[in-house]
C-alpha cells in the first residue's frame, strides 16, 4: 500500500470529507494560503475556497465559539488550533458549552464539531506550545478526546471524530506529523472512537501508551526483546471513550502494566487508566504494582536536553519495564 | 521491663481464645517472632509471636483455659525479673484495652522498617496475582518466601511453592524444626491443619501413633515350643474334619446336683460336668475303638487303643499342657474326680510326671468356663479325635411342638480323616450326646 505522512493523512481525511458533505468547513489561524502551523491544510484553500477554509482572527474562545454555534445550526466545522496549549482559552466555549448544550437542550440541539490541535514537546517550542493537556478536557463530561499516533490511526479516527454529533477533541502530536504508514487507504475508512489498538503483542507485560509514547513504547519493546522480555504496547488512540476491555484483557494476560504519556504524570489521564485497572477484574491478575510515567512536574523547558529529560524517553520505558518485572 | 503478651484479638467478632498449648514454658528463651503458644478462635488457630526478645516469665493461663482478647496471659522480660502472680487488669475496662493498641501500632511500624514479607500478624506482604494463585492453590502466604521488592511474594513464588510442596508437606515452621531435630519424616505424618498443614500436635500424635513401645519379648521355649511345634505339625499334617453337636444337658445338670453332695463327701472336691464328660466319653470311646485309636508312626497302621487314655486340655501359666488319665473306662465319679483335680492341681504346679503326659488316646478340651459356644480343636497327635466342649447357656428349643429352654451345650469332634471317615465319627458323637442327654445309662 502506498505510503504517506501523519499529516497527509489528515489532509487526506478532510479534503474527502469536505468533496462528500458541504456542511464540513474549516476554521483557523492561518489555515488558508499559509496551510496552517505545521501546513496540515495546505493546499486546501486552493481546492475549497475561502468559504470553506476560513481564517480566522487570533482568538481562540472565538473561534470555538462560532464553531459551535454554527455546528448547533448542523454544520460540521473542524477548527485548528495552532498550538493546543491555547485551548484553556478556548476552555469556557468547551467545558461550558459545546460539552453541556446536547445535554441542557434534552438532544434537539448537537455540537457535531472537531478541535483540531497539535500537543507535545520536542520541537524547542518551550513552556507555553509544549504542553499536553489531554486530561483538561478529558475530565469534562460531552467531550469526547481522541490522540491518534500513526498515519493510519489518524485518518480513520479523525473521519470517526467528523461523523460523531458529539464534540471531539482531537489531539495531534507535533512529533508526529512527519511520521508515515504504509499501509494508509486511498479510499475513506473510519475507526470507532473507544477501540484501542493492540500495536505489538506480548506476554511478559503490558504498556499502555499514548500518541507519541506509542513509539517509544515500541522502541523499548524492541530492545527489551532482545533481553527475553516480550511487551504488548497498548494504544488505547481514544482516551474518552476509553477501550477498558482490552486493557483489562491485556493485564489478565501478562499480569504487570506500565502506563505511560507525556503529560505530566500529577493529575495525567495515566492514573484514570491505572485506577481504572485495579478496579477491574484485573486486579486479582497484578503481579506488581501499575507502573506510571508521565512528564515531570515542571513547565516544558526551552533548553533541549532538558525537554527531553522532563518527558518520558524510550530509555525510561525501558526501564520502567525491568522494574516491574525486578530485572532492574 | 517485662513486656505483656495479650490474648490477641484475632477477628472483628472475637471476644475470646481457647488457649490450645502454650509452645514456649516460663523460664524459655523467646526471640522476636517466635510463636509462644497456639490459640483458637471461633475459626482459626494460630500460633501467637513474641513481640519482644527476652525469656517468658509467666503464663497465667492454661492449656483450654478460655481467655477474653486483650487479657494478659503471660509475660516476657529479663531472666528473673519480678512480674505479678495473677494477671494484671485482666477486667475489661477501657484503660487496660487501650493499653495493648499503642504498644502493638509501635512493633508493626518497627517491622515495617525492616521490610520483612510479614507486615504484621495475619498480614502478609503479597501481590493481588500471587493471592488469587495461593487461593486456587489452596496454599498458604504465610509459608512462603516472596522473591519480589521488599520480600514481596509474586506469582512465581506461589507456584514455585507449590511445586515443591509437593515434594515437601506442608508444615509449620516450627513443626518443621520439630521434626528436624526429632529426626522424623514429615512425609509419614497427617496434618490436621487446613490443607494437610502439618501442626506440633500431629508429629507428637504421629510419634504416639507409628513408633510404638519396644514390645516385651518372650523366647519360644519349653511348653510354647512343644505347643507350636505339635500344634504346627498337627494342623499341616493332619486332615481335619469337626462335626459339631448341641446337647440338652439338663439330666445332666441334674445328675451332677443330685451327686455334688456324695462327691464331696467322698473326695473332698466338688463333681464338675467335666468329669462327667470324661465318664460319658469313655464309656462312648469304648463301644467305639475306631475313635479311640491312632496311626502308627509309620502310618502303616491303625492302632486301636483297648484302654481309654483320657487327655484333659489344661491351661497353665506356662501354657497349654495335656496330662493323660489312664484306663478312664474303668473309673467311676469318684476316682475321675480325685484323679483329674490331682492332674490338674501337678499341671498348674508344674509337677507333672513324664507318664502323666503320655499314651492319650483321646483329648478333651473344655471351654464352657468361657463365653465360647463352639470351636475347631486341633487334634492332638497321634490320636484320632478331640473333644472341643463349649459353654452352657439357656437356650430354646423345639419340644413337642412348642418352644422351651433348655441348657444346651456344643460338642465339636475334630477327627483325624487319615483314621476314622465322617460316618463312624458322626456315630460317635451322636452315642456321646445321648449318654450325656441321659447320663443314667453311665451307671449301667
Amino acid at each position: 500500500m502506498r505510503e504517506i505522512t501523519y499529516v497527509e493523512a489528515l489532509r487526506e481525511c478532510m479534503s474527502q470529507e469536505m468533496r462528500e458533505n458541504e456542511n464540513v468547513f474549516l476554521m483557523g489561524e492561518d489555515i488558508g494560503v499559509y496551510g496552517g502551523a505545521f501546513g496540515v491544510t495546505r493546499g486546501m484553500i486552493e481546492e475549497f475556497g475561502p468559504e470553506r477554509v476560513r481564517n480566522t482572527p487570533i482568538s481562540e474562545a472565538g473561534i470555538t465559539g462560532s464553531a459551535i454555534g454554527s455546528a448547533l445550526t448542523g454544520m460540521q466545522p473542524i477548527v485548528e488550533l495552532q498550538f493546543s496549549d491555547f485551548i484553556t482559552i478556548a476552555m469556557d466555549q468547551l467545558a461550558n458549552q459545546a460539552a453541556k448544550l446536547r445535554y441542557m437542550y434534552g438532544g434537539k440541539g448537537n455540537v457535531p464539531m472537531v478541535l483540531r490541535t497539535p500537543a507535545g514537546s520536542g520541537t524547542g517550542a518551550a513552556a507555553q506550545h509544549s504542553q499536553s493537556l489531554e486530561a483538561w478536557v478529558a475530565h469534562i463530561p460531552g467531550l469526547k478526546v481522541v490522540q491518534p499516533s500513526t498515519a493510519y490511526d489518524a485518518k480513520g479516527l479523525l473521519k470517526a471524530a467528523i461523523d460523531d454529533p458529539n464534540p471531539v477533541i482531537f489531539y495531534e502530536h507535533k512529533l508526529l506529523y512527519k511520521t508515515s504508514s504504509d499501509d494508509v487507504p486511498e479510499d475513506p475508512y473510519s475507526i470507532p472512537l473507544g477501540q484501542a489498538d493492540i500495536k505489538r503483542e506480548g506476554t511478559d507485560v503490558t504498556i499502555v501508551a499514548t500518541s507519541v509514547m506509542v513509539h517509544r513504547a515500541l522502541e523499548a519493546a524492541e530492545k527489551l526483546a532482545e533481553e527475553g522480555i516480550n511487551v504488548e504496547v497498548i494504544d488505547p488512540r481514544s482516551i474518552v471513550p476509553l477501550d477498558e476491555e482490552t486493557i483489562v484483557q491485556s493485564v489478565i494476560k501478562t499480569n504487570r502494566v506500565v502506563v505511560v504519556h507525556e503529560a505530566v504524570k500529577r493529575g495525567g489521564y495515566g492514573g484514570e487508566i491505572a485506577s481504572m485497572i485495579t478496579e477491574s477484574e484485573a486486579f486479582d491478575f497484578l503481579d506488581a504494582p501499575v507502573k506510571r510515567l508521565g512528564a515531570s512536574p515542571v513547565p516544558v523547558p526551552y533548553n533541549p536536553e532538558l525537554e527531553k529529560a522532563m518527558t518520558p524517553q524510550t530509555e525510561d520505558l525501558i526501564q520502567a519495564c525491568r522494574e516491574t518485572l525486578q530485572r532492574a | 521491663m517485662a513486656k505483656e503478651i495479650f490474648m490477641p484479638k484475632l477477628s472483628s467478632t472475637m471476644e475470646s481464645g481457647t488457649i490450645l498449648q502454650w509452645i514456649k514454658n516460663e523460664g524459655d528463651p523467646v526471640d522476636m517472632g517466635e510463636p509462644v503458644f497456639e490459640v483458637m478462635s471461633d475459626k482459626i488457630n494460630i500460633e501467637v509471636e513474641a513481640y519482644e526478645e527476652g525469656f517468658l516469665l509467666k503464663k497465667y493461663y492454661n492449656v483450654d483455659d478460655v481467655v477474653p482478647v486483650n487479657t494478659v496471659v503471660g509475660y516476657i522480660g529479663e531472666k528473673d525479673e519480678e512480674v505479678p502472680d495473677t494477671p494484671p487488669g485482666n477486667t475489661e475496662n477501657s484503660e487496660s484495652k487501650a493499653e495493648p493498641e499503642p504498644d502493638q501500632n509501635e512493633t508493626v511500624a518497627d517491622d515495617s522498617s525492616s521490610s520483612v514479607t510479614q507486615i504484621e500478624q495475619g498480614q502478609i506482604r503479597a501481590t493481588p496475582a500471587a493471592r488469587r494463585v495461593a487461593k486456587e492453590e489452596g496454599a498458604d502466604l504465610s509459608d512462603m518466601t516472596g522473591s519480589g521488592p521488599k520480600q514481596r511474594i509474586q506469582q512465581q513464588d506461589v507456584h514455585e511453592f507449590v511445586q515443591n510442596a509437593q515434594k515437601t508437606p506442608k508444615a509449620t515452621p516450627l513443626a518443621r524444626k520439630w521434626a528436624e531435630e526429632q529426626n522424623a519424616d514429615l512425609n509419614t505424618v497427617e496434618g490436621s491443619g487446613p490443607g494437610g498443614k502439618i501442626y506440633t500436635k500431629d508429629l507428637s500424635a504421629a510419634q504416639n501413633d507409628t513408633v510404638s513401645a519396644e514390645p516385651d519379648r518372650i523366647p519360644v521355649k519349653g511348653i510354647r515350643k512343644v505347643v507350636a511345634d505339635r500344634m504346627t505339625e498337627s494342623a499341616a499334617a493332619v486332615p481335619h474334619v469337626t462335626l459339631y453337636s448341641d446337647v440338652d444337658m439338663t439330666e445332666l445338670v441334674r445328675m451332677r446336683s443330685r451327686l455334688q453332695d456324695k462327691i464331696i463327701e467322698q473326695t473332698g472336691a466338688k463333681l464338675s460336668y467335666t468329669e462327667i464328660m470324661m465318664k460319658a466319653a469313655a464309656s462312648a470311646l469304648e463301644r467305639h475303638p475306631y475313635i479311640n485309636a491312632s496311626l502308627s508312626p509309620d502310618q502303616q497302621e491303625i492302632l486301636l487303643h483297648r484302654d481309654v487314655n483320657l487327655g484333659l486340655a489344661v491351661a497353665t501359666e506356662q501354657g497349654l499342657v495335656v496330662p493323660v488319665l489312664h484306663h478312664a473306662q474303668h473309673k467311676g465319679l469318684v476316682e475321675l474326680v480325685k484323679e483329674s483335680k490331682q492332674l490338674a492341681a501337678d499341671a498348674r504346679n508344674q509337677q507333672l510326671k513324664p507318664q502323666q503326659m503320655q499314651g492319650g488316646t483321646f483329648t478333651i478340651s473344655n471351654l464352657g468356663m468361657y463365653a465360647v459356644d463352639g470351636f475347631t480343636p486341633i487334634i492332638n497327635q497321634p490320636e484320632a479325635a478331640i473333644l472341643g466342649v463349649g459353654q452352657m447357656k439357656e437356650t430354646p428349643v423345639g419340644e413337642n411342638g412348642s418352644v422351651v429352654l433348655r441348657p444346651m451345650t456344643t460338642f465339636s469332634l475334630s477327627f483325624d480323616h487319615r483314621v476314622v471317615d465322617g460316618a463312624p465319627a458322626a456315630a460317635f458323637l451322636t452315642e456321646l450326646k445321648q449318654l450325656l442327654e441321659d447320663p443314667y445309662e453311665l451307671l449301667m
